[in-house]
């Protein structure tokens, strides 16, 4: 699955040490170098936790437990569009749980899967935050609201659209 | 009113309308525990503190006595108050603590009857205290993979109830790195990020600090009893100098299988080992029952088979313990009647009384120690810096404390693992004084675990790297005469008037660090300095004794201290065996093998002479080429021995000698603190303590027709009082009137016949099960116990049980407490030594002020161009330097092969690469090695491995360039 080489490029050795000035402590860094890897390969790999942790000199177990407490550091690999579904009770009241059905049944996969194709994960979430327009769900960093199954459907048709011009759906704009 | 403790500050609480005093200072769930109250925690632990993760010791604290409603807190995260108002029975304290358990138990899997901490498991124990004996939840339970953790723990992470005590103790007191809390929410793991050996080596303890069955012994586990079908006695451990309380356990199988010894648990001492062993230690124990172990007497055939003897390995066939006995007996026959030389050479790992058994027997002039001239010069030396009135030899706890810690050379981490992590702990007392400043109390682990920056003082000066290097606030890798160097510069400024006192030439010990070395030095009010054997330099010994002077002089003259020990300067010096002091006390310097060896050579009037080693291995102490000189020199080589080694394969005559857990004895630690070892079971075979050997053969002897006759008297005294002694007390007492430093041998311990109320101690709880049963396969009878002739233990149940009653009882049990944690049943307060435990006793050595004696040189120095030579420096591993340790299968699994460590420049010089296996001859002898590359290693020094099976001896402390080349593929 390991499309990236393990080793730390240029650019990514190049945003972790911005952001270890920040810091007092080495330590702090860990989950922003995590977050930078992630941001450049779309997830973290046992050969990436490797990279990282040779070149912040600390335990590879100090990195792993860092990020499996995260939820939004992926160590497996993820589809190009990670779609987050809110199931909280906002949501839940004006047919969240519906909608998400119906996505699962669209998308043929459970939450904490990606879709055959590769080009969708499907993982839940508590609250993003938009309860007044519930339901709600987010794709990479972008929010759909007050979603009904035809907006759902009319959203995939546009990330399917979209696909090929923007790489990776967790790409932050710095 | 009931008192707890006897400390300081106290105060008046009350628990359940009852008035107590406490110990001030400490918390709530300390105190209730003090008390004897069953209160159940899990995160909480004695040596780690509290943290207040599980909720479990929830009680309502009152705010007057008008208060009727109270409020839950947390017993652990409370401090004692004079005056406050508590109740751990009030209904909602009970309801709470019922629930949390509750909850905890929805996910435990209900395996306990397939679980191997089940009958000892600290969670079965709170279950039942909390009075949750029904299960209510039906839902599924939250499962996990487990990991291959290496050949010591098992994982099964389905019972974890997530207390985070084993990452608090790998980690936080430790200083592990491969063992985390990864995931979250429900799904919490405590694992490493791969399969893999847990690298720590104090990982063991897991297996005690995990409150369920998460962590397990996988030693054990291979022959699994539970905990109530062990027989226990306390035991010392023999695999280093430290001397940890252990408490073995054992059981027959009833089967025949000889191996009886199951595993070994940690006996809490609370100025040794406290509540951790390190995986030496506790992993080691299998040596005794491994494929090398010795049964049975055998004799060397007198015709060699059809030429298959390979060399001079003779082969050997078992025979009876009587005709094995009379054997020996002809043999001090004839060396009562003058007709014979016996040499007897003792053993720096077996018991004071073994080695003056063979004392007895042989006389004073023909005891040597099995011993090269090196070891048992540099074990006189620190016998006599010991001596000294300025120095003590600090005990864990004073370790823990230290505000600074001097280490010289001594790689602690693998010669004296336990001292390691007492150092380990006192890189923390800056950061537990400063939080006394705060008002934090040191049992609030996470709060003042939050003063990040503030570190104690510790100067680590090694060889190569070394398990401290990452507490150390200053790392000097240096040769031992930088060392010697570093510590006279050190002492100097601390005497010195005035400043002028320059870095010495170290590379990476640059002014500034110096400056502050000598400024912390001058500051620190309870310095330790650690130094020892492992590097093999006198010099380096005198120079750590010469620190101490100079700290303990600064100390008189600056701090004012009113206690004479206070005083005294804190020195420890680590030995490499177990009974390394006790052995040094029997004989003087010259008594070493390669005196032997030269006088032998020098003897021109050939006698007929035996050497009887009793538990040494000459191979490990000599080079091959003068051990085989001194075997080939006498006319019969007789061993008592517990495992086969070289000298065995020798040996006309062998007798089975019994392991430390199988015999009572005495072992004198690096600290000078005789210690008592008992029988943990009877053994098996024809095994016995070394001393039973001697004694019946010496009876034997004197039945001999004749012998009488002949002979001058003192021998004949001599070998009288050696047939009459019966019980190893008797040696001690001997032993004591014998040498004035060991008179408080005669005060250790109960007698043989010394009962409480008439009641022996019993090796075996109440529900040991299959008394009646296990040896029906064989014999329908039931045997009767065997006695014990030398401690009032019975190997059966009956007796006295519980730890508080006897000294001698090592199970640790109490009603409700099943788990080893029940030891705070049996302390006045959670860490405070063990009640009615007796916790040996120092040797009574004369003060005498150590002079250094500037011409007990280290042999070989090198003098030559040191381009063309390198010098030896000897490095140890836990896991491969320890000579019985070495047969345990579990830990030679993972000893890593014999390795020489180069600086990449001499790997260059010789034309070598690393990974590659090399080849050291010197004087006939040759060591295959894997050469290894670090650039810590100083120049012109080559690292070798030290101890390891397959090359015991070490080479001379000089080789020329010519005697490394590459060797064979």
């Amino acid at each position: 699955m390991e499309r990236i080489t393990p080793e730390l490029s240029t650019e990514e050795i190049r945003d972790i040490d911005a952001e270890a000035g920040h810091y007092p402590h080495k330590s702090a860094v860990l989950l922003e170098a995590l977050r930078i890897v992630q941001q450049h390969r779309g997830w973290v790999s046992d050969g990436s936790l490797q990279a990282l942790a040779s070149y912040l000199k600390c335990p590879i177990a100090e990195l792993e437990a860092l990020a499996t407490y995260y939820q939004l550091i992926f160590r497996e690999p993820v589809g190009k569009h990670v779609i987050y579904c809110c199931n909280s009770v906002s949501c839940w009241m004006l047919g969240g749980d519906g909608l998400q059905a119906h996505l699962q049944n669209r998308l043929q996969i459970s939450p904490g899967e990606s879709s055959r194709d590769g080009l969708f994960t499907l993982l839940e979430t508590p609250c993003l935050g938009d309860c007044d327009r519930a339901p709600v769900m987010m794709v990479g960093r972008e929010m759909y609201r007050q979603l009904s199954r035809e907006t759902l459907d009319a959203m995939l048709s546009e990330l399917r659209a979209r696909d090929g011009q923007q790489p990776m759906s967790d790409h932050r704009e710095q | 009113m009931l008192k707890a403790g006897n400390a300081q500050a106290m105060a008046t609480i009350t628990i359940d309308n009852r008035q107590y005093e406490v110990d001030d200072g400490q918390n709530l769930l300390s105190a209730c525990l003090s008390l004897k109250k069953n209160l159940p925690y899990f995160c909480w632990h004695p040596a780690l503190g509290s943290v207040g993760a599980c909720r479990q010791c929830a009680v309502v604290l009152f705010k007057d006595a008008d208060d009727q409603r109270g409020t839950l807190v947390m017993s652990c995260m409370t401090p004692v108050k004079d005056g406050a108002i508590y109740s751990i029975d009030a209904p909602t304290a009970q309801d709470f603590r019922a629930g949390i358990i509750e909850n905890l138990m929805t996910n435990h899997p209900h395996d306990c009857p397939v679980c191997e901490e089940g009958g000892e498991c600290h969670l079965q124990d709170m279950t039942l205290m909390s009075g949750h004996t029904q299960r209510r939840f039906q839902g599924r339970k939250r499962t996990h993979n487990n990991q291959y953790l290496g050949p010591f723990i098992n994982h099964e992470m389905n019972r974890c109830i997530t207390c985070y005590r084993c990452v608090r103790f790998y980690r936080d007191h430790a200083g592990g790195t491969d063992l985390q809390a990864l995931g979250r929410n429900h799904q919490v793991y405590f694992g490493r990020q791969e399969d893999g050996l847990l690298d720590n080596g104090f990982s063991g303890n897991l297996v005690e600090v995990c409150p369920t069955g998460v962590f397990t012994d996988k030693t054990y586990s291979r022959h699994y009893v539970r905990k109530w079908d062990l027989q226990t006695a306390p035991s010392v451990c023999e695999h280093c100098a430290v001397g940890c309380n252990t408490a073995p356990g054992a059981r027959r199988d009833g089967k025949g299988d000889p191996r009886q010894l199951r595993r070994v648990t940690n006996l809490f001492h609370r100025q040794i080992n406290g509540y951790f062993l390190c995986d030496r230690g506790r992993f080691g124990y299998e040596y005794a029952n491994s494929a090398a172990r010795i049964y049975t007497p055998q004799a060397a055939l007198t015709q060699p088979l059809i030429q298959t003897t390979a060399g001079s390995a003779k082969v050997h066939q078992s025979l009876s313990p009587a005709d094995a006995v009379a054997r020996l007996a002809v043999t001090i026959a004839q060396m009562r009647s003058g007709n014979r030389r016996v040499i007897g050479i003792g053993s720096s790992r077996s018991s004071l009384e073994n080695n003056f058994a063979l004392q007895t027997l042989v006389g004073r002039e023909h005891f040597y120690a099995g011993l090269d001239e090196r070891s048992l010069a540099l074990l006189k030396l620190v016998d006599r810096i010991q001596r000294d009135p300025r120095v003590h030899s600090p005990g864990t706890p004073e370790i823990e404390r230290a505000d600074m810690v001097i280490v010289l050379g001594e790689d602690i981490a693998d010669t004296a693992p336990r001292i390691a992590l007492a150092v380990r702990q006192a890189a923390r007392s800056a950061q537990i004084a400063r939080a006394g400043e705060l008002k934090i109390p040191a049992w609030q682990d996470d709060s003042v675990r939050q003063l990040t920056g503030i570190r104690t003082p510790l100067l680590v000066a090694s060889a190569e790297r070394t398990d401290l290097d990452d507490i150390a606030s200053c790392r000097v890798r240096a040769a031992p005469e930088q060392m010697v160097a570093l510590a006279d510069v050190l002492a100097q400024a601390l005497t010195a008037e005035s400043g002028e006192i320059h870095a010495p030439d170290i590379a990476g010990l640059d002014t500034g660090e110096f400056t502050a070395l000598v400024e912390q030095l001058k500051q620190a009010r309870h310095p330790v300095i650690v130094s020892g054997c492992g590097l093999q330099s006198q010099e380096l010994l005198q120079a750590a004794a010469r620190l101490a002077f100079a700290v303990a002089g600064h100390k008189e003259a600056n701090h004012r201290q009113t206690d004479s020990r206070e005083a005294r300067a804190a020195l420890y010096l680590a030995c490499p065996e177990a009974n390394s002091l006790g052995l040094a006390q029997l004989c003087d310097a010259r008594q070493n093998l390669n005196q032997l060896h030269r006088e032998r050579q020098s003897e021109h009037t050939p006698q007929p002479t035996t050497l009887l080693v009793m538990e040494a291995d000459l191979y490990r102490q000599l080079p091959a080429s003068v051990a085989d000189q001194l075997c080939a020199g006498v006319d019969e080589i007789i061993q008592l021995e517990i495992v086969h080694n070289r000298t065995s394969a020798r040996a006309d005559l062998i007798l089975p000698a019994a392991a430390t857990p199988e015999y009572e004895g005495t072992l004198v630690n690096s600290g000078g603190l005789a210690q008592r070892h008992y029988a943990v079971y009877e053994g098996s075979g024809w095994i016995q303590a070394s001393w039973r050997w001697l004694a019946d053969a010496a009876a034997a002897s004197g039945e001999l027709a004749g012998a009488e006759l002949s002979g001058d008297e003192e021998t004949h005294a001599r070998l009288q009082s050696l047939a009459r002694w019966r019980h190893v007390t008797q040696l001690s007492v001997a032993l004591a009137e014998s040498y004035p430093e060991l008179a408080p041998l005669a005060e250790l311990g109960p007698d043989w016949d010394q009962t409480i109320e008439g009641q022996k101690t019993a090796r075996q709880p109440h529900r040991y099960s299959g008394r009646t049963a296990i040896q029906a396969e064989r014999q329908v009878a039931e045997y009767k116990p065997l006695p014990d002739d030398d401690a009032p233990m019975a190997f059966s149940m009956e007796g006295i049980q519980f730890a508080c009653q006897s000294p001698l009882q090592a199970n640790n049990w109490a009603p409700g407490w099943n788990s080893n944690q029940a030891i705070h049943c049996y302390q006045p307060k959670p860490g405070a030594a063990r009640l009615g435990h007796s916790s040996g006793q120092p040797l009574a050595r004369k003060a005498v002020v150590f002079h250094s004696d500037s011409a007990a040189g280290d042999a070989a120095r090198p003098t030559a161009d040191p381009s063309d030579g390198f010098r030896i420096l000897p490095l140890y591993r836990m896991f491969g330097s320890g000579e019985l340790s070495n047969y345990a299968g579990a830990i030679a699994s993972v000893t890593e092969e014999p390795f020489a460590v180069f600086h990449p420049q001499d790997l260059e010089l010789l034309s070598l690469t690393a990974g590659q296996q090399i080849a050291i001859t010197e004087s006939g002898d040759r060591w295959q090695l894997l050469a290894k590359v670090s650039d810590t290693i100083p120049r012109h020094c080559i690292g070798v491995s030290t101890g390891f099976t397959q090359m015991a001896s070490i080479p001379g402390a000089y080789i020329e360039r010519e005697q490394i080349a590459p060797g064979d593929a």
